[in-house]
């Protein structure tokens, strides 16, 4: 009997840790999910990268951390960027023309889902840390953070140009 | 079955001839130092032409000597390659260009000990050129112990004059960085601006035709003009309409017209014939030449082409 207690219990636990982990996740998701981040340029990287600063705003400062990456690719596909300080020139998005997020939108549902393959287009610059003026407190339940990321910008390209989103220069020629 | 199998083969050949064929004409492109950096740096070459001090810039000079130049050169053909659009090198045509004429000057028939034939208008024609110009400027800023460099693109449509893609700035200023660094970067934080802007100008190409510039002269012996009346009006005018209608979307402007020439500009030809062929200006001139010479105007004439986007019709003979 007091086995079986047990057993149930333990059972319950991994049951909430799972259902917790997946709450947090969706609420991650939810805090994010307009894509509403900001990109700036954060000097020139080696050849076919981008460095980039994504600032994701979030309730969560985990979650603003964590969906970085995410609206970093994004924000290079869709968004571009407007240039500015350390010799950074402004960059047009990878794909200009606005209806193709509908229009591929089973490609970008599957590319950008968790653990997706925009994965392989980003990393962290920084060790993980964020610097103290990149955690900003926006509003009374609103977090600004900024976190410094790598984009694999030329094989983002050609991946794009493989699924024809995007036009290669060479193409029609 | 058999004859299945043979209708399959033929159809598949059909559809790759015409994917083959129905490839426009790439441009070609090529880095070229400007004149302004030519003259800042010294290559430059100088002839007195009848009084006037022309100053023209000496590439193989530059090429031979300036080692920061053949690094961003390279640097820009390397990137361009990366896209699928590798550049014509100036120092490698330059170097053809040379031995080819060395070779010509040796060359005799074994028959009859002749040489190779050469009008002036060849040897005129004998510079290393590209369809679009890429035309690099840079120049050093120093503030103090600070320096920058400021990096300017230009891709010029050799035909056209006209600046089809550019990408121009300034770079972060440094105190420590070296001048190689400094324009590695500069190219690294400019290439992607100016393949932006090539596309645009590529993408414009597909949607409206290409441009080119389609000259008529006429020879001093002939004994018409371009105001000769025809059934359907004035020469001038009849080829006004010839283009009018062969044009993509009616688009052309007629820049000068006289009684002996005629100058027509932003001519936007399709890029493929009704046959689905490329098509480029001597291609698409040669249409009008045919025109001309055909009934009721007989007129014989001489087409004369410069790369893909220039032509000109000389009539009143070959």
């Amino acid at each position: 009997m007091k086995f079986k207690n047990i057993l149930i219990l333990a059972i319950l636990l991994v049951l909430g840790t799972n259902v917790n982990a997946q709450w947090k996740k969706n609420k991650a998701n939810e805090d994010t999910k307009i894509w509403r981040y900001d990109l700036e340029c954060e000097g020139i990287a080696k050849q076919g990268s981008k460095l980039v600063k994504v600032w994701s705003y979030s309730k969560n400062p985990k979650h603003a951390i964590s969906r970085g990456m995410k609206n970093a690719v994004h924000g290079i596909i869709f968004k571009g960027y407007a240039g500015g300080g350390q010799g950074c020139t402004p960059l047009k998005p990878l794909v200009k023309s606005v209806d193709k997020e509908e229009k591929f939108k089973a490609f970008f549902d599957a590319f950008f889902a968790d653990g997706g393959e925009y994965l392989k287009y980003v990393s962290a610059a920084t060790d993980g840390s964020i610097a103290p003026g990149d955690r900003l407190k926006v509003s009374r339940r609103e977090y600004k953070i900024g976190v410094i990321v790598n984009i694999q910008f030329d094989q983002l390209r050609k991946r794009l140009e493989s699924e024809g989103i995007s036009k290669g220069l060479a193409s029609g020629f | 079955m058999k004859k299945i199998l043979q209708l399959g083969v033929s159809i598949t050949f059909l559809l790759i001839s015409v994917t083959v064929f129905s490839q426009a004409k790439k441009p070609t492109l090529m880095v070229v130092p400007s004149d302004v950096w030519c003259v800042k740096n010294g290559y430059i070459m100088t002839f007195n032409d009848q009084g006037t001090i022309v100053k023209i810039p000496d590439y193989k000079k530059a090429l031979q000597e300036n080692s920061e130049l053949l690094q961003v050169i390279s640097h820009i053909n390397g990137m361009m390659a990366e896209r699928g659009f590798p550049l014509k090198n100036m120092e490698s045509a330059i170097k053809t260009l040379n031995s080819n004429a060395a070779e010509d000057n040796l060359r005799t028939s074994k028959n009859s000990g002749a040489g190779i034939n050469e009008s002036p208008i060849d040897a005129f024609k004998k510079v290393a050129k590209a369809d679009i110009i890429i035309q690099l400027t840079w120049t050093v800023n120093k503030t103090g112990p600070k320096k920058s460099v400021t990096f300017n693109l230009q891709g010029l449509d050799s035909y056209t004059d006209k600046q089809v893609a550019t990408a121009v700035g300034t770079g972060a200023p440094s105190f420590s960085a070296e001048l190689p660094v400094l324009l590695s970067e500069a190219v690294l934080a400019h290439m992607d601006t100016f393949t932006e802007s090539l596309q645009t100008h590529f993408d414009d190409m597909f949607e409206n035709g290409r441009e080119i510039i389609v000259r008529i002269q006429t020879w001093d012996d002939w004994d018409g003009d371009l105001e000769t009346e025809y059934d359907d009006g004035e020469l001038g005018d009849i080829i006004e309409d010839w283009l009018a209608d062969n044009t993509v979307k009616g688009r052309f402007s007629t820049t000068d017209i006289t009684e002996s020439m005629a100058l027509f500009e932003q001519v936007r030809i399709p890029l493929y014939n009704e046959k689905n062929r490329a098509i480029d200006a001597r291609r698409y001139t040669r249409e009008l030449s045919k025109f001309l010479k055909s009934e009721p105007y007989n007129i014989p004439n001489k087409l004369v082409m410069k790369g893909l986007g220039r032509a000109t019709i000389i009539l009143g003979g070959k």
